[in-house]
């Protein structure tokens, strides 16, 4: 394997007495797709606010494209930070801005693009997600549903090498949630570029996932392709599954 | 168990890491000085009409409670040094940063308090941005820019309104209150009324600052912040306004 993107090596988090993440080994590949998955509360969004930097380990140590991200200088964070766009669980859309002023705020910092080619910029992220023509709305004024793709956009504006996603799919119908996939692939095929997605759909987790890794209690319970991990015989990896996908459930009588 | 003297030491030593931080980044990621003319306007016009008012009732009382004290001694004159001594020296820079700390102050404890709990300081970092640069430090500026221009504009009316009073409610010689005024007026006392504002100014902004930044998430870390912002820069602004009166008249 090419050298990874990610690699976790005995990553402890701890919030006071609450322990989120224990002994967190993992490696993920670079230029795909990575899907983590996990119940509710299990650390999946610390692991990616570990990941850019915004969060420091107790323990171990967080290597991002060859950078050393705990203990980084907020120089070193900053360079490796311009390679990643990320998506907040709940968007995190500046509220003063127009929507366009937000998907193109990344670009005004940190791109010598004139107007009318950010203008342009912003113009087709919108239309790749669903929602042409809406520069001059508010956030305040979006469902939760478009603020999340508004925020989406903004995360791969500057088609960045790492995508990081938190629950892209969440609180999307189908039909727009699939679109959303479809663009994942896409940006992974033309551009390269590796995506780190958290996400509770599983069907489309499977659809999307070169690697699936699943999260239980702080720790990594299965890690590998979409087959090994439907083949994994850990008994909460098959409780997991079997509740969303039609799989015989081995642990129940 | 975490007592009251920690509590206050954590807090004070927050406040030293986030005010050198600002430094910092000033130095290091420059000044939005578009941001700075942007947030100096929307203070500057938002402050003002409340101020206005306030220092033209200042004003008012400062005469007619110099004329109580004074007329009885016989000593009408001294009704205009005591306008002067009170407003110029005293009052108006402290009315101006009360009124500045409870528009603008409270206003960015609550903003930046918002944006941490909905993760938009999170995502500035991450789109590497440095929050304090754009969010901070404008606002910062801006407050020590406005508050000294409001302070002496609040002097001014004050001064006016007192004349008013003095003359048309009072009865006394324009003339001679307005000369007993001015004649208490000096260069310095203005120059020390504006350093008050520069310093009454960078209290409220870094106070504001440093709890919104670092506020608690949720609608309750956000209500707390802003309280407790506010109750520390009173305390803050009327102790250092003590300790530069006695350095510069004591
Ligand atoms: N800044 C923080 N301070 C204290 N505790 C935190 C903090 N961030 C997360 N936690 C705790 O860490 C645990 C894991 O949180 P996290 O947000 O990573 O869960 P998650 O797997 O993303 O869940 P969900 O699927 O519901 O989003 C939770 O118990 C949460 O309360
Ligand atoms: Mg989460």
């Amino acid at each position: 394997m090419a050298e990874p993107i990610v690699r976790f090596t005995g990553v402890r988090k701890a919030f006071g007495d609450k322990v989120v993440l224990e002994g967190l080994d993992i490696e993920l590949p670079r230029g795909q797709t990575s899907v983590i998955l996990g119940p509710s509360g299990t650390g999946k969004s610390v692991f990616l606010k570990l990941l850019v930097g915004l969060l420091e380990p107790d323990e171990g140590q967080i290597e991002v494209d060859g950078v050393r991200v705990d203990g980084a200088t907020e120089r070193e964070l900053f360079a490796l930070r311009k390679k990643i766009g990320m998506l907040f669980q709940d968007g995190a859309l500046f509220d003063s801005m127009s929507v366009g002023d937000n998907i193109a705020f990344p670009l005004r910092r940190h791109s010598d693009l004139d107007d009318d080619a950010i203008d342009a910029a912003v113009a087709l992220r919108l239309e790749q997600v669903g929602l042409p023509g809406i520069e001059d709305q508010m956030p305040a004024s979006l469902s939760g549903g478009m603020r999340k793709r508004v925020s989406l956009a903004r995360a791969i504006v500057m088609e960045p090498d790492i995508v990081l996603f938190d629950e892209p799919n969440s609180g999307l119908d189908p039909v727009t949630s699939d679109e959303i996939d479809a663009l994942i692939g896409r940006m992974k095929e033309e551009l390269g570029i590796s995506f780190i997605v958290i996400s509770h759909d599983i069907v489309g987790a499977f659809a999307v996932a070169d690697r699936i890794a699943m999260l239980y209690n702080g720790a990594l319970v299965a890690y590998g392709t979409s087959d090994e991990v439907l083949r994994s015989q850990h008994p909460f990896v098959r409780r997991f599954l079997a509740r969303n996908m039609d799989l015989p459930d081995l642990e129940s009588p | 168990m975490t007592g009251l003297p920690e509590v206050f030491l954590r807090r004070v030593g927050g406040y030293g890491i986030f005010f050198a931080a600002c430094v910092r980044s000033t130095f290091q990621h420059g000044v939005r000085w578009d941001r700075v003319l942007e947030e100096s306007q929307k203070l500057g016009v938002r402050a003002f009409p409340v101020l206005a008012t306030m220092a033209v009732f200042v004003g008012t009382n400062l005469a007619i409670q110099g004329h109580a004290a004074f007329s009885a001694l016989g000593a009408e004159s001294l009704v205009g040094m005591f306008v002067a001594l009170g407003g110029v020296r005293e009052v108006c820079p402290l009315l101006a940063a009360t009124m500045v700390a409870a528009k603008a102050g409270t206003e960015m404890t609550a903003q930046l308090a918002v944006m941490r709990t909905k993760e938009q300081i999170d995502a500035l970092e991450v789109m590497a941005v440095d929050p304090r640069a754009e969010l901070v430090t404008p606002s910062l500026l801006a407050i020590m820019l406005v508050l000294p221009a409001l302070t002496i504009i609040s002097i001014a009316l004050a001064l006016v309104a007192a004349t008013g009073v003095a003359v048309f409610q009072l009865g006394l010689q324009r003339g001679d209150f307005v000369d007993y005024m001015m004649s208490n007026i000096t260069v310095f006392d203005l120059a020390a009324a504006t350093l008050k504002s520069v310093f009454f100014g960078a209290i409220i902004a870094t106070v504001s600052g440093y709890f919104g930044f670092y506020s608690e998430r949720g609608p309750r870390g956000v209500g707390q912040a802003t309280n407790q912002a506010v109750v520390v820069m009173c305390i803050v602004c009327i102790s250092v306004n003590f300790a530069l009166t006695s350095i510069l008249y004591g």
